[in-house]
Order: structure tokens, then sequence, then C-alpha cells
């Protein structure tokens, strides 16, 4: 680049690192920030404050939520029966999209993965287990169906063995290699439905 | 399967080449870094998605350029067409494949949908190197023919980099290990022992397409054999579940050494292939001569499973191989090439091409310059 400013720079950086942003579209989205308006980009840097300040896990399940408790939790409508373990929140989202499940959400926040350098304690592994009251009777767990996700479901059910409580996993239907958030709704739902006891 | 037409845009030295491919053998002449294998390499990415050495897809970018195109029509058995394009960005760090416009999402599941087999210098490690040089060999064969092996492959490399990390660490005294270690051994296990047991029902079906090969290179009087060693004691009279069991014994009794060294010590990423020439190791007591007759016949019999298993003829790619070879074997396979399906080969000295091949001229002939090429003389339809 010859002819730009620092703060262009500076801004297409901050894009480059947004994921599945290479340095060129980095570029034209820092130059189609220039033609906005004042006004626009203004709003623009607020959505992305707002999103730091206000958003919060909820302080039961993990997921992300503006209340604390989050909705989910909150909702006396929901089966407080059962807990579907999952790894994002936006494996929640995929599973609420699917209207087959009543039940409420731990979200773990990631998985297994000692290369990356995640264990246990990096996960909500401990706040999962102090969730197993009398009240509850099914967990499934619902990892993506990969290598990380297989260890996490093994890692968790034999923790959660011991305890009187039903350890389901969603069926592996999916499609190998794909993340939760990518399977379609039909797909989700029939994995759902199939679940094994472990 | 055939290739019907070839282009490389922006691959390597070729800025853009066009290939019209003549659907028996395409012989490219160049001198020494023109781009004649730079050819072989597209085409490799067209059949396995990617380079058939050792290389990473940013260093086949043209210099100065953000990517690369490599696309084809090719022409199954029974004459269904297919448009492939493999393209790579460097700015994206992307490799698309698409095959007749739909881009693929899961890349390995067209490996196998056209089958190739290659022989290149670099192939000489598989009869004189290591373990590893001869499992990669086998790799790609059950690879091109099984669907669930290369998943199977994939996943097991993954949970195994995951548990020597595991154990990397409780050996470094980060951690203390078991309960850590424990999620991943039963999908080690099981991925382990599919693989295993592949493994050793490949070697039992190749057996015999290898004893056929050597006999049609160097005929007959010496008895080639392939067997399997496999870490788990595992062999194809199994089943899965024994298996399974073997494999989780031999890891049982390994446990406190694996915690010792910290690395896993049991399972296919230590198993052998064992070539032998009339019962005697063709690692420890083999000529040069015998080596190389050995790894053409491992070709050659590559060849004609693949096309049994996958009922898809090989496109073969011969690269260098005539001046690897000496004389009498680089005939014999010219010679075999007759009959193989489409071969693509290429060579520096026409001259020993010519006399190697016997002055027949059913070769497409292609001078390759620059990274440019030019086409020199159709194939003549003689036999
Ligand atoms: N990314 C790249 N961009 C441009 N040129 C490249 C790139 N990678 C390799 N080359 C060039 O390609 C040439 C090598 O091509 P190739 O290996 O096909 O040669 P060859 O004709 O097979 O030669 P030989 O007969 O020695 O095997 C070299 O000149 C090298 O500089
Ligand atoms: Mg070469
Ligand atoms: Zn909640």
């Amino acid at each position: 680049m010859f002819y730009t400013a620092e703060s262009i720079e500076h801004l297409a950086e901050q894009f480059a690192q947004l994921p599945g942003i290479g340095r060129k579209t980095a570029h034209r989205l820092a130059l189609y920030v220039l033609k906005l308006s004042r006004d626009e980009v203004v709003a623009f840097a607020k959505a992305l404050v707002d999103v730091k300040d206000k958003v919060r896990y909820c302080s039961i399940c993990s997921n992300i939520t503006e209340t604390d408790p989050c909705g989910i939790c909150s909702n006396p409508k929901r089966e407080q029966t059962s807990i579907c373990v999952v790894e994002e929140p936006n494996d929640v989202l995929a599973i609420e999209k699917t209207h087959e499940f009543k039940g409420l959400y731990h979200v773990l926040g990631g998985a297994l993965s000692p290369l990356d350098g995640v264990g246990p304690e990096d996960l909500r592994v401990k706040e999962l287990l102090q969730r197993m009251s009398d009240s509850v009777e099914e967990v499934i767990l619902a990892m993506n169906p990969n290598v990380e996700g297989e260890a996490t479901t093994l890692y968790l059910s034999k923790l959660l063995k011991p305890l009187t409580v039903k350890v389901t996993r969603i069926a592996r239907g999916l499609p190998v290699g794909s993340d939760l958030e990518f399977a379609d709704e039909a797909t989700l739902s029939r994995a759902l439905e199939g679940r094994i006891t472990l | 399967m055939k290739f019907r037409e070839v282009r490389l845009q922006t691959f390597r030295n070729h800025e853009a080449t066009e290939i019209g491919c003549a659907l028996g053998r395409n012989v490219f002449f160049g001198n020494n870094g023109e781009g004649k294998t730079n050819i072989l390499e597209a085409i490799s990415y067209l059949c396995l998605t990617k380079s058939f050495y050792a290389s990473s897809d940013a260093t086949a970018v043209q210099f100065g350029q953000s990517g690369f195109t490599v696309s084809a029509i090719a022409v199954s058995d029974i004459d269904v067409s297919y448009k492939i394009d493999v393209s790579y960005s460097r700015d994206a760090k992307e490799k698309k494949i698409a095959v007749n416009n739909g881009v693929i999402e899961d890349k390995s599941s067209i490996i196998g949908m056209f089958p190739v087999v290659v022989l290149s210098p670099e192939n000489a490690n598989v009869t004189s190197g290591t373990p590893a040089d001869r499992r990669r060999f086998i790799d790609v064969v059950i690879s091109q023919s099984n669907k669930s092996y290369l998943q199977d492959l994939i996943e097991y490399r993954r949970i195994l980099r995951q548990r020597n990390r595991v154990l990397f660490e409780s050996k470094a005294g980060q951690r203390t290990s078991q309960d850590l270690l424990e999620p991943w051994n039963e999908n080690l296990i099981k991925r382990g022992s599919q693989i295993s047991q592949r493994r050793a029902q490949f070697v039992q079906e190749f057996s015999p397409y290898l004893v056929d090969a050597y006999i049609r290179i160097a005929g007959r009087g010496e008895e080639p054999s392939i067997g399997y060693d496999s870490s788990i004691k595992t062999d194809n009279s199994l089943t899965i579940e024994q298996a399974q069991t073997f494999f989780r014994r031999e890891l049982e009794q390994q446990r406190v050494e694996e915690q010792k060294l910290g690395t896993t010590l049991v399972g296919p990423h230590k198993d052998e292939l064992v070539f032998e020439i009339n019962g005697l190791s063709l690692k420890t007591f083999a000529s040069q001569g015998q080596h190389k007759t050995f790894l053409v016949a491992l070709k050659v019999a590559e060849f004609f499973y693949l096309r049994e298993q996958c009922q898809e003829t090989p496109v073969l790619l011969l690269d260098d191989v005539f001046s690897e070879l000496d004389g009498p074997r680089s005939e014999k396979l010219l010679a075999l090439t007759a009959n193989l399906g489409q071969t693509f080969i290429t060579a520096t000295d026409e001259q020993r091409f010519s006399t190697a091949s016997k002055q027949r001229n059913d070769f497409a002939r292609y001078f390759v310059r620059k990274g440019k090429v030019t086409f020199a003389k159709a194939e003549v339809l003689t036999n």
C-alpha cells in the first residue's frame, strides 16, 4: 500500500483480527467506514461497546444474556428436570430453533483440547456439577461431533455417572467434522429425538 | 477416468497453461526446471486435493500472485463428465474445490472419485526409507479406495496429537494425567483398531496384485511379498472387537512407559509394512535394482488394485522415471503404459525416451519451456 493513512491501516488491522476476514477485505471495510457519516460511525462504535458492556454470562447456565438469570433459566415453563450441555452460546441458538427441547441449558465454554491448552478447569464443569440437584433427572450431552467434542462427552459422562441422573448424548447423525452450529434444523431435531443413554 | 483438458492458472511457473490431453499417453519434454513436474503436481491437486509430495498449498502459488486455480474436465469410465476446479487463495488461506460448479464442503469426500497413481523420484523412500514412508504409501492407496478410512485417519491423527500433549505435560510434571488421558483413549482405540484392521485386510487383498505386477516387470524367478507388522498385534483374522481388546491391553501394558516417555507408544502410527523378495527383507538385503523393480511393481499393482476397488481406471503420473530407471526397466514400464489408461509422463531426454519407447509414436508429445507448454505431436493410435 503506497497511499494510505496510518489510521486506515490501524482500522484495517482491527478488522483483520475478525474470523474469516483477510487483509484485502479488511482494507475494503476500513475504506467503507471512511465513507459513512460521522453519526453512522458513532452508532457503529457504540454498538460494539454496548455488546461488551451490556451482555454478560448467565450466572446459572453461562449463556450470553442481558438479564441475569437469562430468559431460559428464569422461565418457569421450561422443564427443570433436564439440562442440555453444549459448547458455545451459538449451540443454544441452534437447538432452540428446532423447538424440540423444552429443558434448560448449560454452556461449557468450549471443549477439552490439550493442544489449545484447554483442560477441565478452563470449562464450566464445576458449575455443571453444582447444578446436579434432586430435581435434575436427565443430562443431555450435545457436544460438537468432532474428536474434542467426543472426548468432552466421555469426560463428562464419567463424572456424572456416579450421580443419580440419566446421562444421554445426542445421536451422532450429524455430518462428520461439522459444527453443531451449522447443522440444519431437521438433522438436529432427529439427533435430539434419537439420543442414546450413556 | 480420463482428463479431457487441464488448465493451470498462476500455478508455480505456469502463468496460464492449457493442455488438451490425449486419452492415452501424454509426454512432457523439457530441460530441468522448465515446469514439467509442476504439471503433474497440478493434476495431483485435482485427484488428491493436494500436491503428491509434501509441499504446502502456499508454495504452489506463482511468485507475486495471490492464488492459483487448477481446472479440468474429467470423463469417468462410464462416460460421465465432471468439471473440477481447485483454487487456493493465499490471502484467505483457503482452498476451494468445486465439482460441476458445486463447492465441496468436505474436501476429503472427493478423494477416490478421480483415482491417481504417482511414480516420482520421491517414491524411492517407499522401499528404502522409514516406516512412515511406507505407511504414507498404503494410506494414500486405501484412502482412495475406502471412504471411511481417510475419515478415521484424520480423526485418529487429531486424537493422537491431543493425547500426546496430555502425556507430554504429565511428563513435564505440569498435571497428573490419568483422568485427562482417559477421554482420549476410547476413540484412540476405536479409530486405531479400525485403521489397523483395514490395513491388514488391504495387505492381504493387495498381495496377489503385487505378485502379478512383479512378474510383468521382472519375469518369473523372484517372489515378492508384502506383510503387515501391527503394533497392536492384530491381523486380518480378528474381529474388530478383538482388535480393540488387543489395543486396550497393549495400551494398558505400556502405561508406565508412556508416562515416562511422554508419548503414545501403541497404535497404527507405529505400524510397519514389510517388503520381502524370496523371503528376504528388501530393506536389509536387496540390491538397488531390486529396490527399483519392487517400487515399480508396487505402483503397477496399485494401479490395478485401485481400478478394481474404485471401479474406475486411475490416471498414472510418471515423473522423471526414465532417468531413475535403467534401460530394460524403463522399456518394460513404457510398454506396460500402453494398456494402463491415461498416463502423464515427464522426461528431459527425448532421445532416451524414444529409445526406451522403441520409437513407438502413440504418444502425444508436448514441450515445456519456462512454464509454457506447446503441443508438438498428436498421439497416433496404431494399436
Ligand atoms: N511458486 C512458484 N512460482 C513460480 N515459479 C515457481 C514456483 N515454484 C517453483 N517454481 C519454478 O518452477 C520450476 C521447477 O519446475 P518443475 O519442478 O516442474 O521442473 P521440471 O521441468 O520438472 O524440472 P526437472 O527436469 O529438473 O525435474 C523452477 O524453475 C522453479 O523456480
Ligand atoms: Mg521434475
Ligand atoms: Zn441461564
